[in-house]
């Protein structure tokens, strides 16, 4: 009987099929969000308000005809863009969504940093991808995701120490529980430079070098079609499901809230889901509001304030931890 | 201005007197006619006497023994046309391009489309014609028949040699997101930097100069037309005014300002297209889409005035086509108030924005002395500092009458190009209510002759992208024997090329759109 | 599934834009598509940078010697469903540049066309109704009516109105040139 529980839980609720249809759906706010924003009204036809836009592009990706160029590296470029959004379904399987996470109820010690680690590889996949296809416009897109991800990921890990530090635990799963006041409120600095750098590490706007169209063409997927394109489209969409995830349960106090009646998974479920929009939605504002910066920029930024930044919000972290949280809260 | 009193007639005249023939008010200020060499000299002088001369264009001719050349030459306050010839059978002509290095393209049209050799000009291959162009034929001749011309085979594909090493070759073009238009650069970058640039043009190569030839005055109206699909109106009226030149008539009052209200509408929607365009190429698509909406009235104001949204085809010898009702004048007044009132919202975008800061200052600076040498022309060379504007040097139609500001910024950079077009979509709108305000009575059009005397006129005229030049030879007949066109893109193309080097790779896109690229008009 | 495939097809049409050599003015109503007031998103509708990704090429212009054989190329390049639409009077059939020496002539001259739309340029609406038209006939009801069209290769444009002429849905062997890098 317990087989069965986690076989649903894996493939279904709130594994596999739950996050697929959660990108899915992120996909279609964001895309609805940049529309409006920009006067427009975004897709419209493909179900109620367009809803289903996102399936149909994926439905469509899968059935169309997959080439493969004849100067590519066959395997790399056949494995690397499926594997990537593997890596990443496996890294948000370690979120705690309905309360607890997909594989274990509980989380263990450490799993903050496994799951970077993913996300890490993924973006090394897509890197690799990049560069199997033997595109200079895709070649030069995976020079730039890697030296983007490289410079970031520092920053990055440092950011999401200073909720680890509060919260005294390095599991995602006991961060997100022990949080009564949200951390967005102990160590708002944090949260402001945690959403930017991975507004960089998911190369969205103003960081968005790799796929730059007007220099890049399609990026690293160029030379990409059919199923391929389909999976790295969906590493990149899993991606922003993965970083807003990771903001909600690092500084909105994760899946948690009030529980009215009934089952608390549903309610937990439901919590989730609106803080991980309200998230998509301040970053796809920043997306849209903001023009791309010039690779140089970009790293300029990362090494010269971003990369402080995080040393000194660390640091601070630390003080505030050690002499003060314990006279206000804790 | 100091430089406003030079006499480069007379100078030229005091100086080269015994060995040149000037003929006083032919196609500009003057001819002069050279024989074999001379042009060099006139232009060593003209260069001495005003360190503002730049070469417009240099017209080939079909003059049956001989191939005639025009080297039509602008200087700070006179516009000069030399002439020179040299024997069909062997048509070699020393270069000017190391005394005035502008030139250079010009010249290799002219060698590609004509058959002149330009001696002392490095290039070689085709400029504008395909690759597969047979040799020793050149479509302007007037022997060569347009649709008799066999091309020669397509070489076999061979293998393609990896790249290694760090210099990387990017081709941009000729199906590329940043370009709309069909055109091939190959870049070549060191790491993320621009150390070559290497431009093949003619993919937009459609022989309208050739093909204009063989279609009558009127139907060569429209024909010119859509050389290019934005700046229409412009041609229309460059072929207009210089077949009018030709004629010597005068429009009527009423149709000189529904002239410039119909030219200034399409510098309106040309300049909101290149600083939408412009957001898309930097990644800030809001920008584009805001600029894009705003627009659509402008487009539906073309198509009140003239019945159709993108080619207005209002000009006509004599006048213009359709008059404005009455009825219609506050509706315009009221569309150009609303994006009036919308553009304090856009000016600070551009000049206060910082990622678009960080994106376009100091971006494909080009100093004003460069501007000067490689002939820039409209926007580009005011945003460096070089104040040329046709409309206020040699005002044509109604805009001598009527006040408005010439724009000049002083970076010569990104940033200052699109502020200039910035502000001029203000001043396009001043210029359309004061035209409207002051809206002459009287007929729109007069009955021009339908036969075109023997003649040739030049005629210049400030599209959005800068001044454009056209040279009509006619021969009595009902076609006109050459028309030359040359547009502001294939003047300005010389800075992207320069200022390119050296500046990192994600700066190309930006840096080709402050020009307001336009290949349909660049390659005809 | 072949109904989903389909729909999925209907909704979500990419397409790649080529100008092989027009004067810019359809170019212009093409990206005015996809600003706020025509708003092609609305159906689904994507401009893609690459013509791997592209499941309509709008062609635009008459085709000049220099890109008659990059366009082939760009359809070579282009995976299986695939359609081709032909926008402007030039590009339906060499327009008012007919017969000019540097010119070859309409779309339909280098490859395939699935539809036509004429205008001088078209206006963005004829564009629009152009391109929905030939995704609406690829829906079943007319499937089964279908009598196996090749795409045409010397159809003459209507004047009228857009023309859609579906090709064979089922995907073509891979032709070899399809194998080659995007590389210019």
């Amino acid at each position: 009987m317990i087989d069965f529980t986690l076989i649903f839980r894996i493939l279904v609720f709130p594994g596999f099929t739950f996050i697929l249809l959660l990108t899915l759906f992120c996909d279609w706010v964001e895309r609805k969000i940049e529309a409006r924003i920009q006067n427009r009204v975004g897709p419209l036809v493909a179900g109620p308000a367009g809803i289903l836009q996102p399936l149909a592009d994926l439905i469509k990706l899968l059935t169309k005809e997959d080439i493969e160029p004849r100067d590519a590296k066959k395997t790399v470029f056949k494995i690397a863009p499926i594997l990537a959004f593997a890596f990443m379904v496996f890294a948000l399987c370690f979120v705690p969504i309905d309360g607890a996470s997909v594989l274990s109820t509980t989380g263990f010690n450490g799993d903050l940093i496994v799951i970077l680690t993913f996300s890490t590889i993924a973006s090394f996949l897509l890197f690799l991808s990049g560069w199997a296809s033997c595109n200079p416009y895709g070649t030069i897109s995976s020079a730039r995701v890697l030296t983007q991800f490289l410079g970031y990921d520092i920053p990055l890990f440092l950011f999401a120490l200073t909720p680890a530090f509060i919260a005294g635990t390095l599991s995602i799963f006991k961060i997100a529980s022990i949080q009564t006041i949200p951390f967005i409120i102990l160590a708002p600095w944090a949260f402001v430079l945690f959403i930017i750098t991975m507004q960089a590490e998911l190369e969205k706007d103003p960081f968005d070098v790799p796929d730059a169209e007007s220099e890049l063409v399609g990026g690293l997927e160029t030379e990409f079609t059919g199923a391929k394109l389909a999976f790295l489209h969906l590493t990149r969409d899993v991606q922003i499901v993965f970083g807003s995830a990771l903001v909600v349960e690092l500084f909105l106090g994760g899946p948690y809230g009030p529980v009215f009646f009934g089952l608390p998974a549903f309610w937990y479920t439901l919590w989730f889901v609106l803080k991980l929009l309200a998230v998509v939605v301040l970053t796809e504002y920043i997306t849209t509001l903001f023009a791309r910066l010039r690779i140089d920029q970009v790293l300029s930024a990362n090494w010269k304030i971003v990369l402080p930044a995080s040393i000194l919000s660390l640091m601070l972290t630390v003080a505030l931890v050690t002499w003060v949280y314990p006279l206000v809260v804790l | 201005m100091s430089n406003s009193k030079i006499d480069i007639v007379s100078i030229v005249e005091s100086k080269l007197k015994d060995k040149v023939q000037i003929q006083l008010g032919q196609l500009g200020n003057a001819a002069v006619n050279t024989s074999n060499g001379l042009h060099r000299d006139v232009v060593k002088v003209m260069l001495e006497a005003d360190e503002k001369t730049a070469i417009v264009a240099i017209t080939g001719l079909d003059l049956g023994a001989n191939l005639g050349l025009l080297y039509h030459l602008r200087t700070s306050n006179a516009f000069i046309t030399i002439r020179a010839e040299v024997p069909k059978d062997n048509p070699k002509i020393q270069t000017i391009v190391d005394l005035i290095p502008g030139a250079a393209f010009s010249e290799l049209e002219v060698a590609d489309l004509l058959g002149v050799v330009f001696e002392g000009n490095p290039s070689s291959g085709h400029f504008l014609l395909s690759e597969q162009w047979p040799e020793g034929i050149f479509p302007l001749r007037k022997d060569v028949k347009a649709n008799e011309v066999k091309l020669n085979p397509p070489p076999p594909e061979g293998a393609r040699t990896p790249e290694i090493g760090r210099q990387v070759k990017i081709i941009i073009g000729p199906q590329h997101p940043a370009l709309l238009e069909p055109e091939k650069f190959a870049v070549t970058v060191d790491g993320e930097i621009v150390t070559k640039v290497e431009p093949r043009l003619g993919y937009v190569h459609r022989g309208i100069e050739k093909a204009s030839e063989s279609r009558t005055y009127l139907q060569d109206v429209y024909l010119v037309e859509r050389i290019c699909g934005i700046c229409n109106a412009c041609h229309a009226y460059g072929f207009v005014g210089t077949v009018e030149k030709i004629l010597k008539t005068d429009v009527p009052p009423r149709a000189k300002y529904l002239r410039v209200v119909t030219l200034e509408l399409n510098r309106l929607h040309s300049h909101l297209l290149t600083l939408g365009h412009a957001g898309l190429e930097i990644g800030y698509e809001t920008l584009f889409q805001y600029f894009w909406r705003d627009r659509e009235p402008i487009m539906d104001l073309i198509e009140l005035t003239s019945g159709n949204r993108v080619y207005s085809s209002l000009m006509t010898v004599g006048g213009v086509r359709r008059d404005i009702r009455d009825t219609d004048i506050p509706r315009i007044k009221t569309t150009l108030e609303e994006l009036r009132k919308k553009l304090p919202f856009y000016r600070q975008i551009y000049t206060n924005e910082a990622s678009i800061k960080a994106r376009m200052q100091n971006v494909g600076v080009l100093s004003r002395s460069d501007a000067i040498k490689l002939g820039m022309v409209g926007p580009v060379a005011r945003a460096s500092g070089y104040d040329i504007d046709v409309r206020k040097d040699e005002p044509y139609e109604a805009y001598g009458e009527i006040p408005f500001k010439e724009i000049v910024y002083t970076e010569g950079d990104t940033w200052a190009r699109m502020n200039v077009r910035m502000d001029e979509v203000e001043e396009s709108i001043n210029i359309i209510d004061y035209a409207l305000d002051h809206l002459p009575t009287g007929p729109f059009r007069i009955d021009a002759p339908r036969n075109v005397p023997i003649g040739e006129a030049v005629c210049r005229l400030e599209a959005p992208r800068g001044e454009l030049f056209y040279y009509i030879k006619s021969n009595g007949t009902a076609n006109p024997d050459r028309v030359k066109v040359r547009t502001p893109t294939f003047a300005n193309l010389p800075s992207f090329l320069k200022t390119a080097i050296g500046e990192s790779i994600a700066d190309v896109p930006p840096n080709f759109v402050s020009l307001d690229p336009c290949f349909s008009c660049t390659d005809r | 599934m072949t109904n989903t495939t389909t729909w999925a097809r209907v909704k979500s049409p990419w397409v790649l834009h080529f100008n092989s050599g027009a004067c810019n003015g359809c170019d212009i109503e093409i990206v005015a598509l996809l600003t706020p007031k025509y708003d092609v998103e609305r159906f689904g509708v994507k401009l893609e940078p690459s013509p791997r990704h592209a499941d309509v090429l709008l062609v635009t212009g008459c085709v000049t010697q220099q890109c008659a054989e990059r366009l082939k190329r760009i359809y070579d390049q282009m995976p299986q469903p695939k359609f081709v639409v032909a926008i402007g009077a030039c590009a339906c059939s060499g327009g008012v540049f007919d017969g000019n020496y540097n010119v070859v002539g309409g779309v339909d001259k280098v490859i395939p066309v699935t539809a036509y739309i004429p205008g001088c340029p078209p206006r963005p609406e004829a564009i629009l109704d152009g391109v929905v038209k030939l995704l609406n006939a690829l829906n079943p009801p007319k499937q089964k009516k279908q009598k196996q069209l090749e795409p045409p290769k010397e159809t003459k444009p209507v004047v009228s109105e857009p023309e859609v002429i579906v090709p064979s849905q089922e995907a073509k062997p891979v032709i070899e040139e399809t194998k080659t890098n995007v590389k210019q």
